[in-house]
């Protein structure tokens, strides 16, 4: 049984590794981009089954890459959470409506962001889809 | 603008009068353009149609009467002059006027044509200043916000990764922790949870001061609320050993209040009281009606803590206060979670206020509107101490064509709701607060008082702004029906209020009655149950 792999989109670095930490510990397995571009073309070639994106990134935001990613036929129905330094009151709705599964503002509650990493991942596995 | 017409909308029902006002426009030198109606409801609907620069203004037509005509022009065109040309010599109905922002007050009988020349164009001129004014000071509040959000979103940035390296440690992945560290850690981690707070409030309050905060008031369980805010401080109280209860009243009624925005009042509330508390004191969260006031119910938080001197009872409230006492020894954060439970309650209609002898333990009190339908109709279907002849239920729905809509449900809920706003005129009709917590409710009813014909122009608008918003209505169908409220003349010597009461009765029962039409639609069947609820309070 493979681990789900989870790719993590935030461009300071230091945030990055500490949110590899955390789901490794949690028994996910992880990849990375560290802007817009690269998490499309990451996406594209790991073929991740959830991602966690920060919305303010360079070369292209996250709102840019969540419209990407509707554009790519292996992607969809894979979950975004999003994760983000940006007031919710302006962008929870306009996340959510743009394909997001979830939004939350940094800092985030470990225990709350794990859950609802955990919950979609069951949600958005169909039988055939995503064998593991 | 001056080699362009002014545009005037003149609302007048005596043709003698229009007439003259007509040839005094003409008279003067400069170039007008002059459309003339005899009803209010005629005039509204030019002022959608073609925004004129100016209206001026008869206030007894045969729809309309008084300060209510000039009330519902200002409503439907806010940005536009409006010129009261009166038959009478009413100084304190004049005045009245000009406090509300009508521009002038003439009569009739004595203006020439050059006085009311010169009276429209400084009107537009000094409309225009206040419009000026106001954008400035909009922009100044805007620019406020956007650098306080910017500063918010700069400070979160490290915070988080403080946040998150520290739980790393904490919860061992980096290694095992000696219980000293760990112990000097959570002191870090209670820091950076404390500043996270300040910041949250922060944005809160320059919100709450420059009217951003939207309060949508429903129809809601206090009691629920309460224990909701109970089980989330359990924790807090457990960790200090503060006993934390609850007493309800088994009859308090249902409230007019957003869930949310309480729930946050609340767990302010609770969370102050818990952190002044000493070990084995306890905190009480109350909700109850009280004798002397049968409109509101009363929410209280007790706490046996250290109680508030005289002078801190009087500024707690305030902005940036804190007890000086306390400053040394307790952080607590930036004074503002007092202000902003202010603001909150306030934007309900609400009081809120504390009671304490020092070392004796205090009690804040806030009051909230109890839901009663017939309270909020009786400003929109009684008319001078009479209830209207035609009242109006009508009925908006919108259905999302996808079984499980997504997030953006509530986006379209909500901008459903403003439009429905924009389309009623403020003191005839009434657009009904939805019923329960949730969003997902689809169906709106509007209460519109008087003729059908108006009611007629009313639904076509909300069909046609509704239809206008094509990203709204992608997702949806859209069906708008009115019937008319039939109810039996009262027998002589009945009461207004008596009046009032039947008729808000009945509109419940067909507002029940056309949801059960929908049993497939777990929604409705919510609310319909909630409307029975209502009524078994009334």
């Amino acid at each position: 049984m493979s681990k789900p792999k989870i790719l993590i989109v935030d461009d300071d670095p230091d945030l990055r590794r500490a949110l590899r930490l955390r789901l490794r510990a949690n028994n996910y397995e992880t990849v990375h981009a560290q802007d817009g571009y690269t998490a499309v073309a990451v996406a594209r070639k790991e073929q991740p089954d959830l991602i966690v994106l920060d919305l303010g990134l360079p070369a292209g935001d996250g709102f840019v890459v969540l419209e990407r990613l509707q554009n790519i036929d292996t992607m969809a129905g894979v979950p975004v959470v999003v994760l983000t330094a940006r007031d919710p009151q302006n962008n929870e709705e306009r996340a959510l409506k743009s394909g997001a599964a979830a939004f939350f503002q940094k800092p985030v509650d470990n225990a709350e962001l794990l859950d609802v990493i955990r919950a979609s991942l069951t949600n958005s596995r169909t039988p055939g889809t995503h064998p593991s | 603008m001056s080699d362009q017409a002014t545009r005037v909308l003149l609302i007048e029902d005596n043709p003698g009068d229009a007439d003259l006002v007509r040839l005094r426009l003409v008279e003067g030198k400069s170039l007008v353009e002059v459309t003339c109606v005899d009803r209010l409801a005629d005039g509204i609907a030019s002022l959608d149609l073609h925004p004129p620069s100016v209206v001026l203004l008869d206030l007894n037509l045969p729809d309309s009467h008084g300060a209510e005509t000039f009330r519902a022009v200002m409503a439907q065109a806010p940005g536009v002059p409006v010129v009261i040309l009166s038959g009478q010599d009413d100084e304190a109905l004049a005045l009245k006027a000009v406090h509300q922002g009508v521009q002038d007050y003439l009569i009739k009988g004595d203006i020439t044509s050059k006085q009311l020349e010169r009276a429209m164009r400084y009107a537009v001129e000094r409309q225009a200043l206040l419009r000026s004014l106001e954008i400035t000071r909009k922009q100044q509040l805007e620019f406020k916000n956007q650098f306080l959000s910017h500063v918010s979103h700069e400070l979160r940035t490290p915070l988080t990764c403080i946040h998150q390296y520290v739980t790393i440690l904490l919860d061992g992945l980096a290694g095992p922790m000696a219980p000293e560290q760990s112990d000097h850690l959570k002191t870090v981690l209670k820091s950076v949870n404390q500043l996270h707070a300040m910041i949250r409030d922060l944005l809160e309050a320059t919100r709450a001061e420059s009217g951003k905060i939207r309060v949508e008031p429903r129809c809601i369980s206090i009691g629920e609320l309460v224990q909701q805010a109970v089980t989330m401080m359990r924790p807090i109280a457990g960790e200090r050993q503060v006993g934390l209860e609850i007493g309800l009243d088994n009859r308090i009624p249902l409230v007019h209040a957003d869930p949310d925005r309480i729930l946050e009042v609340l767990i302010n509330l609770t969370d102050n009281a818990i952190k002044f508390t000493s070990t084995e004191g306890s905190v009480m969260v109350k909700a109850c009606m009280v004798e002397a006031d049968e409109d509101a119910v009363y929410v209280s938080v007790t706490d046996t803590g250290r109680g508030i001197s005289p002078e801190a009872k009087a500024l707690i409230f305030e902005r940036l206060y804190q007890d000086p006492e306390l400053i040394d020894n307790n952080r607590t954060g930036l004074g503002l979670g007092l202000f902003i439970c202010r603001e909150l309650v306030k934007l309900h209609g609400g009081k809120i206020w504390v009671a304490s002898e020092p070392g004796q333990g205090s009690t804040f009190t806030f009051t909230l509107p109890v839901y009663s339908l017939a309270k909020l109709l009786s400003p929109v279907i009684v008319h001078e101490q009479q209830l209207r002849e035609h009242i109006v239920l009508v009925k908006v729905e919108l259905t999302p064509l996808s079984k499980s809509p997504r997030g953006n449900w509530r986006e379209v809920w909500q901008q459903s709701l403003d439009t429905l706003r924009r389309c009623v005129y403020p003191d005839k009709d009434l657009v009904l607060p939805p019923v329960g917590g949730s969003a997902a409710a689809q169906t709106f009813f509007v209460v519109a008082s008087t003729d059908l014909q108006r009611c007629g122009v009313m639904m076509a608008r909300i069909r046609g702004q509704l239809e206008r918003n094509e990203e709204l209505l992608a997702g949806a169908t859209l069906l708008i029906s009115a019937v008319p409220v039939e109810f039996a003349s009262p027998p002589a010597g009945t009461s207004l209020d008596k009046q009032v009461q039947t008729v808000s009765s009945r509109i419940t029962e067909m507002i029940m009655s056309s949801m059960a039409a929908e049993p497939a639609n777990a929604g409705n069947g919510r609310a319909a149950s909630n409307f029975r609820k209502i009524q078994s309070n009334h």
